[in-house]
């Protein structure tokens, strides 16, 4: 069993997926990257997300509903994260509503981010 | 002079007016189209800018913080400039964004209360390693008695934060600066009242209304000493008013500036 925590990046752009795929893979993470809604739930049907980081806006639709989708076809991730250009009240509260654990603005401080993963992806205590 | 037949010639303009003001709808129409258009592109290209500098920045921070090796003191320090500058782009892009959204009436208002001297101690905190910098002084005064506010604090953060820093960028070294937060009263309401205030360069009296507009720059030539989209005033001034509130300027050339907001004080009933 691979015991780095899986972590499902989900944006259209491959600067984007590019950058964060070198800073997670670089601190010991394995790294799985989606382009569309669809590409999202297929990794996540192959293998279980620890940790889903997701863009909102995606080409073939709201970026939210593929975590609807995972919920229901039960391989949701363990927690998500939106990744968003703007820290709106009204797109936090639609994100939080869908089950997001934090909404994060673009371009996340590394530090911050990682610290956040490495929170959601500690091994529980026994 | 042939006699003309009064009746022939009134329905003859009305027929003229009515083509006039068809035709001036028809103008109002297009004008909005393309000042829709304007807008949305201002936002598409707002979004196709941040991509790449989101991806630009986490980059570097990746190298800076010697995630892929270590670097030497001077490799850090100009990974850093990529940073800071990446960032001050940034800013200027969501300027740009809100701007936009602010045009086509799509900012709302999330009123919440909340406190204004938080909000005053929050943006000077973030601007004291500018402040020292630039060898500015800061002094914040907020009296005792403000009541809480019931406002969009994002927004009214965004323009406590705009006037501080336009403060900032406009008085050389050596300069005060300041932000005073007062409680006002007139027969009808009671207005929270901040003031930022600065001794650098000052707006002319005939400059005032520009500073407000949309674009205007008191200085646009290319070789202005400050720099900026000329947004940022507009913005503050969208943002007080989606709020309820008012902002305005007393300024004289070389004697500082004093810009000033009010917003009502609200009741979360």
């Amino acid at each position: 069993m691979d015991a780095r925590p899986h972590i499902l990046i989900v944006d259209d752009s491959d600067a984007v997926t590019g950058a964060l795929r070198v800073l997670f893979e670089e601190t010991g993470h394995d790294v799985s990257v989606a382009a569309s809604l669809t590409d999202a739930v297929g990794v996540a049907a192959a293998r279980a997300v620890d940790v889903m980081l997701l863009d909102l806006t995606l080409p073939d639709g709201d970026g939210l509903s593929a975590l609807t989708t995972m919920r229901a076809r039960a391989i949701e991730p363990r927690v998500t994260a939106a990744l968003t250009g703007h820290a709106e009240p009204e797109i936090a509260a639609r994100c939080t509503a869908a089950g997001c654990r934090a909404v994060l603005v673009k371009p996340v401080p590394i530090a911050e981010l990682l610290a956040r993963v490495r929170e959601w992806t500690r091994p529980r205590d026994p | 002079m042939h006699p003309v037949d009064s009746s022939t010639t009134a329905e003859h303009r009305v027929v003229q007016l009515e083509e006039a003001l068809n035709e001036a709808a028809q103008v109002n129409a297009e004008l909005q189209s393309r000042d829709a258009l304007k807008t949305q592109f201002l936002a598409n290209i707002s979004h196709d800018l941040r991509t790449p500098l989101t991806a630009i920045i986490t980059h570097a921070e990746i190298l800076r913080d010697g995630i892929l090796g270590p670097l030497s003191d001077r490799q850090r320090d100009s990974v850093a400039s990529i940073i800071g500058g990446g960032r001050q782009l940034l800013a200027a892009v969501g300027e740009i964004l809100t701007y936009a959204r602010g045009a086509a009436n799509q900012l709302t208002v999330s009123p919440s209360e909340f406190h204004i001297a938080a909000v005053v101690a929050q943006v000077s905190a973030l601007n004291e390693p500018l402040i020292a910098k630039k060898g500015l002084s800061l002094r914040v005064d907020v009296a005792s008695d403000i009541p809480s506010l019931v406002a969009d604090r994002e927004q009214v953060t965004h323009v406590v934060s705009n006037l501080l820093g336009n403060a900032i960028a406009f008085t050389p070294a050596g300069g005060r600066v300041w932000v005073t937060v007062l409680s006002t009263r007139d027969a009808q309401s009671q207005h929270v009242q901040v003031e930022v205030g600065d001794t650098g360069i000052g707006i002319a009296p005939e400059h005032h209304d520009l500073v407000f507009r949309e674009f205007a720059q008191v200085d646009p030539s290319p070789s202005r000493r400050h720099h900026g989209t000329g947004l940022g005033l507009t913005i503050a001034r969208r943002l007080v008013e989606l709020n309820g509130g008012r902002i305005w300027l007393e300024s004289r050339l070389g004697e500082g500036s004093r810009f000033f907001f009010a917003l009502p004080v609200g009741d979360m009933r």
